[in-house]
């Protein structure tokens, strides 16, 4: 029943509460009045009884004043008013109790209706006899009739008098007992009044509950706090309705706001990778290109001069030139791409040919190549720029045979690239900054590109920091130069 | 953290829900109470004034009528009388005492022929007219019992009495048991019987003839004794006060015209003289021996004024009316004589005699 009367319309809800407590009132009203008025009617009954006796004494008396009357005079009329007077007063008799009764005034009611019966039949011999000109008869009837009517006044009187005093008694008794009565309804109506207030205040508190609660609600959100727990909903009137649609909406924003915060995210993300690629490779192109002014040209111009060479017969010349040539190809051909390692590791060889002719074998080349690995990729123009550095800082500056070693190698799905050199190594301080990307002392003859551009475009591709190690045991004990990069990631893309 | 405070959240709400319903419900049911209490209290109020409208019945209907209903002695018989009827299913009325006038005896027989009485107990048998009056009513079919005072020519039912001639034996023997007691100053001890003037009260006569009988047949036998005088007095009780006027008379005659003895055969009498004797200082000359035994009377005899009184016992008198007329009505007739028994109370049995009226009581 209560969840029957919680899911009724708002107004509905109001409509019956007020409905509810003003039947209650209206029927301990009508208790109230129906008592009243009982009681009141019950008072007025309280003379009924008198006022019936004192008709019964007037029409009793009508009949001894017409039957006087008609002995006197034996008129027709004084005949016709003892007529009508004593069926007048034949009735009126015929109302009083006959029973034998406890109370007095049952008794002597009895008597005066079996009195008022002989006293009818008295008079009316007495009448026969006047009219039969019985003159003894009528006499001693007449008198025998009076003696009656003299004793049934004197019962009536007695009656009247017994009855008022019974009944001032039960007037008085009446009268105290309304009093009470009153007091009592007084006392029950404020009762109810306060218990219907009572009612009311919780059931319209039972009511407002939830439109508070949401109010708090919709002030936190409103005050940006979207981290409410959803209200609960009791019901589904219009505040249950409303309470509803409020909890989605708290919902759908907080969605909502998730959302944006992760795509916002992403984007920046994209963004941000996307401008630093580009941002480094410029910067590796501009360099490469005010370093190789044309590229084409000169590897054009290069072939010619290995054509030229073989034309002549100089099978070493032509040799170095091929090599040169495709040194420079590299460039123009890979460009921005990224290639294998098998790719890098061929410029490398090309570039150490080129400085061996150059410097007449001061370098001592060696390879370890797992021949696995040579497809895994990797961005270009990475491996040279570290030989470059090896022979320029390291293998330059001493003295006696230069070596550099190339191992390949698998280490746990990641194909490592190690790059060793016995040359001057460094000091901790350098070995830090390399490891930071801070450029060193720049060397005019280099081809450009400097260790940090190979640092950072190596991270931008592996998306990690640990993707490249220098190491030194220290000043002339040589470098160690590792590139690490993921063999499954690579080799799927 | 967060489930256990929702859920910690949720009980209380539960609890806070119960908690509503239980004050809801809890008002609406102080409600219905008050309610119902209002329409109980409501008709017990009813019920309080309606319960005077409802009334025991009886089947029969009978009047009794005495010559001086306010008297204990006849109080005394009418209780009986009335316990008695009652048993039967019958009710027993002292009209008399209900009407604003005062009527004689043979007036009050002619209201309860009338008025359609049952039966009909009258003590003034003796009267002047009532022979014709309970013929009268033994026409209309209406039994009539004489109490204490016969009328025998009539056709009455039955007479409740006691037996007189008895009753004057023993007042006689109590008055020589008393004369040979006592010291009398003059030379004849004088005793005077009051008597009810107007009525021919053939009860007090035979009592009084059955006195003088039982002092003449002991004077035969003790002639040394003083002798005794009776006198019979009449007192006059036609009237509201003529009793105390006439026994005053007794007293205003002269000190040598008061009697040493005044023998009284009702209440009325026993009361006025023992007044008297109190009043005009004869305590001790003038003895009295009295009737009934009304709390005055027995008083009168502890303080040694009442030498004794002769008591009827009233509750058989008042039980034997009921008897005859509910014979009557059941047999078709019943036995003309009812005699109640009677006794003497002295000094030496009063206090006996007043333990046992308590115990009865």
């Amino acid at each position: 029943m209560i969840n029957k009367f919680r899911n009724l319309p708002l107004r509905i809800k109001m409509a019956s509460i007020s409905l509810f407590v003003n039947m209650l009132v209206f029927l301990i009203n009508i208790v109230l009045l129906l008592a009243m008025n009982n009681m009141s009617d019950k008072i007025d009954t309280v003379y009924q009884a008198n006022l019936q006796l004192n008709e019964i004494s007037s029409a009793i008396n009508d009949v001894q004043d017409s039957m006087t009357e008609y002995l006197d005079t034996k008129t027709s009329d004084s005949l016709e008013k003892y007529y009508i007077s004593s069926q007048a007063f034949t009735e009126l008799i015929e109302t009083l109790g006959s029973s034998i009764t406890e109370s007095r005034q049952g008794r002597m009611e009895r008597s005066i209706k079996s009195m008022a019966d002989t006293y009818l039949d008295e008079v009316s011999q007495t009448i026969d006899a006047k009219r039969g000109r019985n003159i003894e008869k009528y006499r001693t009837r007449y008198e025998e009739a009076t003696r009656l009517y003299g004793y049934i006044n004197t019962y009536i009187y007695s009656l009247n008098n017994e009855q008022f005093k019974e009944n001032s008694e039960n007037y008085r008794e009446m009268l105290t007992a309304f009093g009470r009565f009153e007091v009592m309804g007084n006392v029950i109506m404020v009762v109810v009044i306060i218990a219907t207030t009572l009612l009311i205040l919780r059931l319209t508190t039972s009511l407002i509950r939830p439109l508070r609660s949401l109010t708090t609600m919709a002030n936190r959100v409103a005050k940006g706090d979207f981290e409410v727990s959803t209200v609960p909903v009791n019901s589904t009137d219009e505040i249950g309705i409303v309470t509803k649609a409020f909890n989605k909406m708290v919902v759908s924003i907080q969605d909502y706001i998730e959302k944006m915060k992760q795509s916002a995210e992403t984007e920046r993300m994209l963004k941000e990778k996307e401008l630093m690629m580009e941002t480094h490779l410029k910067d590796a192109q501009l360099k490469y290109l005010q370093a190789q002014i044309n590229p084409h040209f000169l590897f054009n111009t290069l072939n010619a001069g290995a054509q030229l060479a073989m034309m002549e017969g100089a099978d070493k010349t032509y040799e170095y030139v091929q090599v040169m040539a495709e040194f420079f190809r590299y460039n123009v051909k890979k460009g921005s791409r990224n290639v294998t390692i098998g790719e890098e590791l061929e410029l490398v060889d090309n570039y150490i040919y080129i400085l061996n002719v150059r410097f007449s074998g001061e370098i001592h080349y060696e390879k370890e190549v797992d021949q696995n690995l040579l497809n895994v990729e990797m961005p270009s123009m990475i491996l040279q720029p570290i030989v470059e550095n090896c022979v320029n800082h390291g293998i330059r500056e001493m003295m006696g045979e230069g070596k550099i070693k190339m191992s390949v190698y698998s280490l746990d799905n990641t194909a490592c690239i190690r790059i060793e050199d016995n040359g001057a190594g460094m000091d901790e301080k350098t070995v830090e900054n390399l490891k930071n990307g801070r450029p060193t002392s720049e060397k005019k003859d280099s081809n450009g590109i400097g260790m940090d551009n190979v640092y950072a475009r190596l991270k931008l591709f592996t998306e990690t920091d640990d993707c490249f190690s220098i190491e030194s045991d220290g000043p002339g004990k040589g470098s160690r130069f590792t590139i690490y990069l993921d063999i499954k990631d690579r080799a799927e893309v | 953290m967060i489930d256990t405070i929702k859920v910690l959240e949720e009980d209380l709400k539960k609890e806070l829900k119960h908690l509503n319903m239980i004050t809801i419900w809890g008002i609406t049911g102080i409600l219905a109470v008050l309610t119902g209490l209002l329409i109980v209290l409501f008709l017990s109020f009813n019920k309080t004034l309606g319960r005077k409208a409802s009334d025991k019945t009886y089947d029969k209907y009978y009047v009794m009528i005495t010559d001086d209903p306010s008297s204990s002695f006849w109080q005394s018989v009418y209780t009986s009388a009335l316990a008695e009827a009652k048993k039967q299913n019958a009710y027993i009325e002292m009209i008399a005492d209900n009407l604003s006038r005062d009527y004689s005896q043979t007036e009050l027989m002619e209201i309860a022929i009338s008025s359609g009485a049952d039966g009909i107990v009258v003590t003034a048998g003796e009267m002047e007219g009532m022979k014709e009056l309970i013929d009268r009513a033994h026409a209309a079919g209406i039994p009539v019992i004489t109490l204490l005072n016969d009328n025998a020519q009539s056709e009455r039912l039955s007479f409740v009495g006691i037996a007189n001639y008895n009753l004057g034996r023993e007042y006689g023997k109590l008055l020589i048991e008393m004369v040979d007691s006592k010291t009398f100053p003059g030379d004849t001890v004088n005793v005077t019987v009051l008597l009810d003037a107007g009525i021919e009260d053939s009860g007090q006569s035979v009592l009084a003839f059955a006195i003088q009988d039982a002092v003449k047949m002991d004077q035969a036998e003790h002639i040394r004794r003083k002798p005794i005088e009776i006198e019979l007095a009449a007192v006059d009780a036609s009237n509201t006060f003529s009793v105390e006027e006439s026994v005053r008379n007794l007293f205003l005659g002269g000190k040598e015209n008061i009697p040493d003895i005044v023998i009284c055969l009702n209440e009325n009498d026993t009361n006025s003289v023992y007044q008297m004797v109190v009043d005009y200082n004869e305590v001790g000359q003038v003895n009295i021996l009295g009737y009934y035994d009304s709390d005055t009377i027995l008083k009168g005899i502890e303080r040694d004024v009442i030498y004794a009184t002769l008591s009827v016992d009233t509750d058989q008198m008042g039980k034997y009316c009921i008897d005859a007329l509910t014979e009557y009505y059941e047999m078709g007739n019943t036995s003309q004589y009812f005699t109640a028994d009677s006794y003497v109370i002295k000094k030496s049995n009063v206090g006996e005699y007043r333990k046992e009226e308590l115990n009865d009581q």
